[in-house]
């Protein structure tokens, strides 16, 4: 087992479980256009937490969809967590509540950045599959979509990019004003520290979409 | 803030590893955990003699670079005249830990990232100790994150052991070091000498390795040995591995094996085996205890092989013998030191050793035989024998070595084996190697227990260092402390810096719109004051009263507001938390907050005004509450009386001030609440309080007081009781998940058992139980007219059958269970002394928050977190009592030397080869055997019926319970152990 996050104060290294300092992010790799068939989709690994994603529509509305939305594309979001994922293969119900709460979080992100008065009636839906979870779920997936969306050629308003940023214990000397931020935390990282998921639109009108917390 | 991006091109992409490992859970799941690895050069080597490492550092988010730890112009040794750094691998660190924390070398110390996690997958302890190495400024160590360097990371190869890997990655280390430490010192303008790389190492291969690679390194032995004090320092390398090399197997096995964990485990699930934790009789070391929850009575244990090297307070699993073997406790005194005297320690193998000597067997089959006759306090009780240690709960030990076990006066400094005798009695002998055992005798000294083997009888431990000679004030009370871990050493500077800048000087802000008081009540025109104990001076409470124009009176308890100055999660916070009481002994008090706070700033002194934290009630003249309310204030208290000073200011007619009528006013309504408590079923116990006069100058015991009991003690407490039962009762209600509170168990049934037996055929009175009340009130009953002492002891003895009360956290019990048995009261909780507690210390950061005067902190809504303070605290709160009983104890003893007195006393306990006598004059309980009446020693019979104890023989008497004695008191120095002990002769019965 490796050592604790408190090594992050051992002998003033500040270094983080991982061996990253504070404001490095892990590596990052994507592709985009991997599935054929689908209208945009893009690959993404942030470190140990890989995403796939696509994106169908925009397409007619189903069956009349909801109503007072008539004059604007809705965005229908569906978050998968692959059986295998995590460290213990488990089941993840439909119902699940932390998994609904991330599709909200993420259809709501994209209502407000996508032209979405341009295609009323209609429908875009992107399916996010989660095949490899190590923190940074709600970042990696709003960075996946986003790249999936410039492949499927949805007009925006910006690149909707995200990260995550949490805060380490004090170190015990002092008043505890030596907590430094950290940027895109791992799996074992969020388990320990607090912390919060934004998003960020650019300067077309920026949009932070918060997360996260104590878990 | 800039943030680093690493491209698909970046070099360094080959940098990064993946690490997997297999791990398994608590229920037995194996995972496979995969893990990032980012390896860089950017780690320093923290060497100030290196100038290229000092140009790459990187700093935290603020930029801020840590200071190089590793010195310039290190200590060296005769082998290493330029100076060297020291590597230990992990098993240099296991088996000498204490050797690190010496203040006489062992600086420059580079603790490698591989050792330091494999030392936390070892021990834990022993690496919390290596962290706190690491955080002292002068010590120099330093934390190398090895694996986390390009240079220094270590592959592991196919087929390579993990233990294999991280030896390389150790020596992979020592020799980058090496190299890095070279080229830096060559490229530099003034070249100086380069230091060693030593590397510490135990494991003979790993050494072997080392050389063959051209490193410098050498075992501990052989490195220690070329330092100064070489003898001193050799005896504190963990010893049982060398032990184990040189026995092999030859020895034959004299303890049965324990069982498997899993085995363990599915017998516990089963219900076969119980878990439980194992306690030592303190009257007879051969027979232990441990308390299942599936039996009502504790589980017995009898003898050392059913004990299983089990040492008291280990957490072990026990499998419960046939009915056919159940036995009754003990009646029987069995010490250690008398039975045992003349072993040798040497003497390992060969006829001597076996797991139970012949007078051990005689004393225990003599127990069986008299124990036939069924009687009420003979039923048996079941037995059990220990198959498996859970968890060790070995500490460090104090005791003296045995002088009889060393060969004395041997020549020159060869290592001997000795045993050392620990002051608790319900510990083992521990057996050591020593070279300085002729140094060692007559001093007090502390050791470890490192291991108990199943080819010795006894466990093997290793020297820590001695406290000073026997009996001298230092050591005695040195090793008090640390027998009951108390933190006494000074606050470190960390703690020191969180205090106010203006020290001695701070005062309560002139000016009402300052930040300080900001939602605080301005009650200075009130006449408050305190009452203490004489030379008191961390005052916590204040109190005042005063009439109302409606015939009511308005009461005040006003708390030292301690929360202002200590706030949540820094240093003083987290020292305070650990240390969790104040702790007083006869002659030293063990603070818990800084001197600063505890006895100025915080201290509610007379004539100066003191941020407090009060409760105001409206009070009706039948001591019935109207209301009550609580605010953060300034006071400024009229003066500090000691309880007899308040009794005389109180009892003067002539003294008619507002003041002087506010303490009557007080005292009328305490005599009422009193009664009103009495009632609701309250007790009133007695425990043998005794006080031990010093002389000023030197503090040397010159008289022993029993402690007297004013009206304006309970004066104090009455209202203190108030305000906790208040305060307890309004955090409960806004924080019914996580409130800090005290509850007090009632005593099961069974505890009483004994004792009401006793008070029946002894004295015909009979013991209620079932209620508080109904325990009050026959305890009032308990009276003998010719004895006035004999209520006292008999609410001794009934105080002793209780629980004790504990701290807890409102979320983990059901209502009903939040009560406070003894004070009769629904909720409770401290409140009032938070300068020297910190339980109480948290009730008010609740209570702040809860009259919305600050945000509560994070910590006290998590209900793991204050479990845990509440764990912690239980344990400093028992430990605090028993250091200042035990100090007590001690300080009657010298104030006693040389006095020979006769006293009265009564008889407590009888066993079948002896007696215990209470002796209310000095509190004190001693011990005496058939033995000590005549020699040779008479027989005696013991009718555990009747409880009486008839002696025939050279001395013809007889002994029974609750007797009336007198007793010559006079202490003997033990030959054998230099030990002074107070001796109680009888001479009447």
């Amino acid at each position: 087992m490796p050592l604790p996050p408190s090594i992050y104060h051992l002998s003033s290294s500040h270094l983080r479980l991982d061996g990253r300092r504070w404001n490095e992010l892990r590596r990052l790799t994507a592709q985009i256009s991997t599935q054929a068939s689908a209208d945009g989709s893009s690959y993404l690994e942030m470190g140990n937490t890989k995403v796939l994603c696509t994106v169908t529509g925009p397409s007619e509305g189903k069956g009349g969809g909801r109503r007072g939305d008539e004059d604007s594309m809705s965005v229908d979001v569906r978050v998968n967590v692959a059986g295998f994922a995590g460290m213990d293969r488990k089941r993840v119900g439909r119902g699940d509540r932390r998994i609904t709460e991330l599709q909200n979080t993420i259809s709501s992100a994209f209502s407000s950045t996508l032209f979405t008065h341009l295609y009323p009636h209609s429908t875009i839906s992107l399916q996010i599959h989660i095949l490899s979870l190590d923190g940074s779920l709600l970042a990696a997936s709003l960075n996946a979509a986003t790249l999936a969306l410039i492949d499927a050629g949805v007009p925006m308003r910006d690149y909707l990019v995200a990260c995550t940023a949490g805060l380490t214990p004090p170190s015990g000397r002092g008043d505890g004003d030596d907590m430094d931020p950290l940027l895109d935390l791992n799996g074992s990282e969020e388990t320990e520290v607090p912390f919060l998921t934004v998003g960020t639109g650019g300067a077309g009108g920026g949009d932070v979409g918060g997360g996260g917390g104590w878990v | 803030m800039t943030s680093l991006k690493r491209s698909v091109a970046d070099p360094y992409t080959s940098n990064i590893l993946s690490k997997v490992f297999v791990r398994s859970t608590k229920i037995g799941k194996v995972q496979k955990v995969v893990r990032e690895l980012y390896l860089r050069q950017d780690i320093p080597c923290s060497s100030r003699l290196c100038a290229a490492c000092l140009a790459i550092a990187p700093g935290d988010a603020n930029g801020v670079v840590a200071p190089f730890i590793l010195s310039e112009k290190p200590a060296g040794t005769k082998s290493f005249p330029e100076g060297h750094y020291l590597v230990p691998d992990t098993n240099a660190l296991l088996n000498g830990m204490d050797l690190f924390e010496q203040t006489s070398g062992f600086y420059d110390v580079i603790i490698l990232q591989t050792v330091l996690d494999e030392l936390r997958n070892r021990s834990l302890p022993l690496y919390n100790r290596v962290i706190g190495l690491t955080k002292s400024d002068d010590k120099h160590v330093y934390v190398f994150f090895n694996d986390f360097r390009l240079e220094t990371y270590v592959v592991r190869e196919p087929g390579e052991t993990i233990n294999d890997r991280n030896d390389r990655a150790v020596r992979r280390a020592v020799s980058w070091y090496r190299e890095h430490l070279q080229n830096s010192l060559n490229t530099s303008k003034n070249p100086k000498q380069c230091p060693a790389i030593l590397m510490l190492s135990d494991d003979k291969e790993n050494l072997r390795k080392a050389k063959a690679e051209n490193l410098n390194a050498c075992s501990l032995s052989t490195y220690v040995s070329g330092l100064e004090n070489a003898d001193r320092l050799l005896d504190m390398i963990n010893a049982s591995r060398q032990i184990q090399e040189s026995r092999s197997s030859a020895a034959d096995k004299l303890y049965p094996d324990y069982l498997s964990l899993p085995k363990m485990m599915t017998g516990i699930r089963a219900g076969t085996l119980h878990q439980g934790i194992f306690n030592v009789s303190p009257y007879n070391y051969l027979e232990g205890s441990v308390h299942v929850p599936a039996f009502d009575k504790s589980l017995l244990i009898l003898g050392r092989e059913n004990s299983n090297r089990a040492v008291s307070g280990d957490a072990v699993v026990v499998e419960v013998l046939p009915k056919t073997q159940w036995k009754a406790p003990s009646t029987k005194i069995i010490e250690e030191e008398t039975l045992n005297k003349n072993e040798n320690a040497e003497t390992e193998d060969g006829e001597g050793e076996a797991v139970v000597t012949e007078q051990e067997r005689r004393a225990l089959q003599e127990e069986v035989r008299k124990t036939q006759g069924k009687s009420i306090e003979g039923r048996p009780q079941p037995t059990a024998r220990v198959v498996g240690v859970i968890k060790r709960n070995w500490r460090q030990y104090v005791g003296h070595i045995d002088s009889s076990s060393s060969s004395a006066g041997s020549q020159g400094r060869k290592q001997q084996t000795v045993f050392l005798i620990p002051m608790d009695k319900r510990i083992p002998k521990i057996r050591l190697r020593t070279r300085q055992a002729d140094e060692l005798l007559g001093k007090r000294v502390l050791v470890t227990i490192d291991s108990w083997d199943q080819d010795s009888r006894y466990p093997m431990g290793h020297f820590v260092r001695s406290l000073g000679d026997l009996e001298t004030k230092g050591a005695e009370t040195e090793a008090l402390l640390l027998e009951y871990d108390v933190q006494y050493r000074p606050f470190p500077k960390g703690v020191l810096d969180c205090l106010p800048h203006e020290g001695h000087d701070w005062k309560v802000p002139a000016s009402l719109t300052d930040s300080g008081w900001k939602g605080r009540k301005d009650l200075r025109d009130l006449l408050v004051c305190s009452i203490d104990p004489v030379g008191c001076q961390d005052i916590d409470d204040a109190l005042h009263a005063r009439p109302l124009p409606n015939g009511n009176f308005e009461i005040g308890v006003h708390i030292a507001d301690v929360s202002h100055f200590v706030k949540p999660n820094n240093a003083m916070d987290a020292e305070a938390s650990i240390r969790g009481t104040t702790v007083y002994l006869v002659d030293k008090r063990i603070d818990m907050l800084p001197m600063l706070l505890g006895t100025d700033l915080c201290s509610l002194k007379p004539y100066v005004e003191r941020y407090a934290f009060s409760v105001l009630w409206e009070i009706t003249k039948d001591a019935e509450i109207i209301n009550s309310s609580f605010t953060k204030s300034v006071i400024r208290s009229r003066e500090a009386f000691s309880y007899e000073q308040a009794q005389l200011r109180i009892d003067d007619k002539s003294q008619k001030d507002d003041l002087t009528q506010g303490m009557r006013t007080l005292l009328m309504l305490s005599k009422k609440l009193r009664r009103k408590r009495m009632d609701a079923g309250a007790l009133n116990l007695a425990s043998p309080e005794v006080r031990v006069q010093t002389e000023s100058e030197t503090s040397d015991p010159v008289d022993v007081k029993t402690k007297e009991l004013l009206d304006t003690n309970s004066l104090v407490e009455e209202f203190m009781l108030l305000a906790n039962i208040s305060v307890a009762g309004k955090i409960y209600e806004s924080f019914p998940q996580t409130a800090l509170l005290r509850r007090h168990a009632p005593p099961p049934k069974s505890n009483f058992e004994e004792l009401a037996n006793q008070l029946k055929t002894k004295r015909g009175h009979s013991l209620r139980t079932e209620s508080s009340k109904a325990l009050a009130d026959s305890l009032d009953t308990c009276v003998d007219p010719t004895e006035p002492f004999f209520n006292t002891l008999i609410r001794i003895m009934a105080t002793r059958c209780m629980m004790s009360a504990e701290y807890f956290c409102s979320g983990t019990q059901s209502y009903p269970e939040f009560r406070h048995y003894g004070l009769a009261s629904e909720i409770y909780t401290h409140f009032t002394s938070p300068i020297r507690r910190y339980a109480d210390l948290v009730a008010h950061r609740q209570l702040a928050a809860a009259i919305e005067y600050e945000q509560l902190d994070v910590s006290l809504h998590s209900k793991p977190k204050l479990e845990e303070v509440c764990k912690n605290i239980n344990v400093r709160h028992r430990n605090a009592q028993m250091a200042g009983r035990a100090s007590v104890e001690y300080y009657v003893g010298q104030a006693l030397k040389g006095r020979i007195i006769e006293e009265e006393g009564s008889v407590m306990k009888v066993f079948s080869n002896g007696f215990v006598v209470f002796v209310p004059r000095f509190g004190i309980e001693g011990l005496i055997r058939l033995g000590d009446l005549a020699t040779p020693e008479p027989e005696g019979t013991f009718d555990a019926e009747e409880y009486v104890l008839r002696v025939s023989g050279s001395v013809k008497l007889e002994v029974e319970l609750f007797q009336k004695v007198t007793v010559r008191i006079s202490d003997v120095k033990e030959e054998s152990t230099g030990k002074r002990k107070i001796k109680l002769e009888l001479i009447k019965p």
